[in-house]
């Protein structure tokens, strides 16, 4: 590979990290805090990407679409936390089970809808360009993902650290039912948490679509798979564990995609197999290992 | 010894029933039954693990896929149509893979250990995704060899019902010898407190991982049925969606039951294969409602149907 | 039979065994006493092989298994008494001691019952813990006083050389404590019994000797009435807290 080659995969892997980071952070939240492991993450992934594509064609606005997705998520978390996961409180594995149901639902229902064609969805003006940077042109919509997923972090730790929501997520990461016996209204908290895990999800999906596209199958690849591999190397429930995975599983993947080709993903298999064996609660991870 | 005699009866009965049942129902039935009863071995299998041992395995498909991939490679590849090679192949692959991925996954517990083994096998499933030259890719494995035992062609649909049912029949045994073994009782020593069975000096990694490949290897199995009933592997036999449905079936069916895997399989095949021909074509929601059923079961139901008709029996004979 | 020697643990900052040395002879039957948070539960589990020491050696019988696993530990016949009920929640009695028993052969006896003389067996080992008549109950259906009994005969299933219990009697009623004192005490004498016990009319009706453990470290270690007129002992454990006769 070139030096030229090198910067440009460099700069592709580290703006696919970003957006892993955009996508996992929603999972690791909602893990952190309920012990959920949500797997309908990537099925929320997948219809923000939908919902971004319809107001997109009726509105031309994808800033719109940047707000509608992830608004829509977040109400549909809202809804579904005490319709279904509050049933069970307590009972994580059972309610894990339940985001499995969710997600062949929102998944079935996203065909019926919208049917199941590969649609593709265009990157909004002003950054539908390039530019040129070393050696090269580069697509002006990657560093926009860039910036904005360092920007979500940097907001996320603000929040985590400075403000009173923070100290209970933080707080909440390490007992939640502790919140509940010091007076924080859980049920509140848990359905806000599990929304904002659903608005992230759906957020990701927006920034990912001119990237990846809009398709079937998206919700497992690369919205479940790869938010779970971020999640599992990087370590659940912390912000800098989303971080951290999410830098190091962004550009493996895709200099793996480069240099090995067919075998690309074996690369990420490796990763997680190491991490497993050297320190299976991940990089950064001190969870609790939940029953 | 008239519990035997019935058992053998009802085994009879269904190995035979494409013969006796020809009359009144279409052939169709023949490949529903048969494609239930695969289903029905591969969550068998993944039961010994959910149910049994409680390892909440969300990667069972890749053992499964494994299988498939084997019994049609090694059929292709020696250019044999012999079963004992291709469903051996099938079986040790399956087996290996287990041996594999479960040395990575049995030291983790319930949601990790369903995390790991779905991030585990989803990237197995991309392997045979991408691994075009071997597998296929994308485009899938067509052309699987014919199963052929002691000079008898089993690709006719009658006989490879035949087949399907028997290999169905011997899992059921294995599994319900198993469950009912000490090899069984300590496997549910584990699921109900593995900190316990270590004080008692069992190795619980281990015995967890001999669970694992034992669910690998009949998975394998019923994923080399699956690929003599098509002729065909596609690499969506070793993706989540296909690990989801037999941990659904298992689910909804009943876990730690020798019935639950089976009715189970037999709900989901319903909802999979009639119910759709019963709506108005262009609506095609039945994983809609497999994930429908599947969240009433565990809200309402997380014994399963096994579970219901236990509890309703009971209701019978209390009045 | 065990001998531990400058044992160490520490969770973070907090030590909890600060250098504990301490030797029991085959068949002896020692207390361990001491107030809240001196040590004693880390000490057993330490002993049973679930927190691992941060220093010192284990040894039993002269074998060094300071960093042998918990399942290797009890194949080398340690047993362990938990202080709060660990069991097979949905099995019944009889296969809670059936799996100790048949731990004793490994698991891997498949396609084939469990064997007539494990039955008898376990059906012996629970009526002598006062459970007959109850071996087909899940463990989860038994009362608290009927789980302490069931904990005690799983253990004593595995046929021990080392029988380590944490608070045996926690939690049971007067009638419970004194039958389940009276059944530890008609055990087997070559036993070697470790017990970590709050009700002191437990501990003197069944150790040898007692140890006396304060923040992580042994103070006091004798016989029973050594420790009963030690000075020190009075101060940091018994002396307000506790009357002795």
């Amino acid at each position: 590979m070139s030096p030229e080659l090198v910067f440009q995969q460099a700069l592709n892997g580290l703006s696919f990290g970003a957006l892993l980071f955009i996508l996992a952070s929603g999972l690791s939240l909602v893990f952190g805090m309920m012990d959920v492991v949500n797997l309908a993450h990537g099925a929320f992934y997948m219809l923000g990407a939908y919902v971004a594509l319809s107001v997109v064609q009726s509105t031309g606005s994808f800033w719109l679409a940047m707000l509608a997705a992830p608004l829509a998520l977040g109400v549909l978390g809202f809804v579904l936390e005490p319709l279904l996961l509050r049933r069970l409180r307590g009972r994580h594995l059972d309610q894990v089970l339940l985001t499995i149901g969710v997600s062949l639902v929102i998944v079935d229902v996203i065909g019926q809808v919208w049917g199941r064609e590969v649609r593709s969805l265009a990157a909004p003006a002003g950054l539908d360009g390039s530019v040129a940077l070393i050696g090269g042109v580069y697509p002006v919509y990657r560093l926009f993902v860039m910036a904005f997923g360092v920007a979500l972090a940097a907001a996320m730790a603000v929040v985590y650290r400075r403000t009173r929501i923070g100290m209970l997520i933080r707080a909440g990461v390490q007992d939640a039912e502790m919140l509940g016996a010091l007076g924080v209204n859980t049920n509140r908290l848990f359905a806000s948490t599990f929304a904002t895990g659903a608005a992230l999800a759906g957020l990701a999906g927006v920034i990912a679509a001119p990237v990846f596209g809009v398709q079937p199958g998206m919700d497992t690849d690369p919205g479940l798979l790869y938010s779970l591999v971020v999640v599992v190397v990087g370590g659940l429930g912390t912000l800098s564990g989303a971080v951290a995975g999410s830098v190091l599983v962004g550009p493996a993947d895709t200099f793996g995609k480069v240099l090995f080709q067919d075998v690309a993903l074996a690369v990420i298999f490796a990763i997680v197999a190491l991490v497993l064996l050297l320190k299976p609660t991940g990089l950064l991870g001190r969870i609790r290992i939940a029953r | 010894m008239v519990r035997w005699a019935l058992v053998g009866v009802a085994a009879v009965v269904l190995v035979t029933f494409p013969y006796w049942s020809a009359p009144w129902v279409s052939r169709f039935a023949t490949t529903l039954v048969r494609d239930a009863l695969i289903l029905a071995i591969f969550a068998l299998s993944l039961d010994l693990l959910v149910g049994r041992a409680g390892m909440p395995s969300l990667g069972h498909a890749a053992f499964f896929g494994a299988g498939a991939y084997a019994a049609g490679i090694t059929g292709q590849r020696l250019g044999t149509d012999q079963l004992p090679v291709t469903l051996g192949a099938a079986a040790l692959v399956g087996a290996l893979l287990a041996l594999v991925i479960g040395v990575l996954v049995v030291r983790s517990e319930g949601i990790f250990f369903l995390m790991l083994t779905l991030a585990l096998a989803q990237i197995v499933f991309a392997i045979a995704f991408q691994w075009t030259a071997l597998t296929g890719g994308s485009n899938g494995l067509s052309g699987v060899g014919r199963p052929v035992l002691a000079g008898i062609d089993f690709s006719a649909p009658d006989l490879m019902y035949v087949l399907v049912a028997i290999a169905f029949v011997l899992a059921a045994l294995v599994i319900w010898g198993l469950a009912r073994s000490p090899y069984g009782r300590a496997l549910s020593g584990v699921r109900e407190n593995e900190r316990r069975m270590r004080a008692l000096g069992y190795d619980t990694a281990r015995l967890r991982l001999s669970a694992f490949v034992i669910a690998g290897t009949i998975a394998g199995v019923a994923g080399a049925l699956s690929a003599y009933s098509t002729r065909f592997v596609s690499a969506q036999d070793a993706g989540l969606a296909n690990s989801v449905r037999a941990f659904v079936t298992v689910l909804v069916g009943g876990a730690g039951t020798l019935g639950g895997p089976i009715v189970g399989s037999a709900l989901v095949s319903l909802i999979e294969r009639v119910v759709p021909s019963l709506l108005p074509t262009d609506l095609r929601i039945s994983e809609a409602i497999l994930g429908l059923v599947f969240i009433g079961f565990v809200l309402f139901a997380r014994q399963g149907m096994v579970g219901l008709g236990r509890s309703a029996y009971q209701r019978v004979q209390h009045r | 039979m065990i001998e531990v020697r400058e044992l160490r643990r520490a969770f973070g900052g907090v030590v909890a065994l600060d250098g504990v040395t301490l030797t029991l002879a085959e068949g002896e039957r020692r207390a361990v006493i001491g107030p809240n948070g001196a040590g004693k539960t880390t000490l057993i589990n330490t002993l049973a092989g679930e927190t691992a020491p941060t220093g010192g050696t284990i040894r039993l019988a002269g074998r060094d298994i300071t960093r042998l696993r918990s399942w290797q530990r009890a194949r080398l016949g340690l047993a362990h008494v938990y202080q709060r009920t660990e069991l097979f929640a949905s099995l019944s009695a009889r296969d809670n001691v059936g799996l100790a028993i048949a731990a004793r052969r490994g698991p891997y006896r498949v396609f084939r019952a469990a064997p007539r003389a494990e039955y008898s067996e376990g059906e012996a080992v629970l009526e002598s813990v006062g459970l007959a008549g109850r071996e087909g109950v899940a463990a989860r259906e038994l009362s608290h006083g009927e789980r302490r009994q069931l904990e005690l005969a799983v253990a004593l299933a595995q046929r021990p050389r080392v029988l380590l219990l944490d608070e045996p009697t926690a939690g049971m009623s007067p009638l419970e404590t004194a039958r389940i004192t009276e059944l530890i005490a008609g055990l087997d004498r070559a036993l070697t019994i470790l017990i970590v016990e709050h009700d002191m009319d437990v501990v003197f009706r069944l150790a040898d000797r007692v140890t006396v453990l304060h923040e992580g470290r042994v103070i006091a270690d004798g016989s029973a009435a050594d420790v009963r007129g030690d000075v020190r002992v009075h101060d940091v454990y018994l002396g307000k807290a506790v009357t002795v006769a």
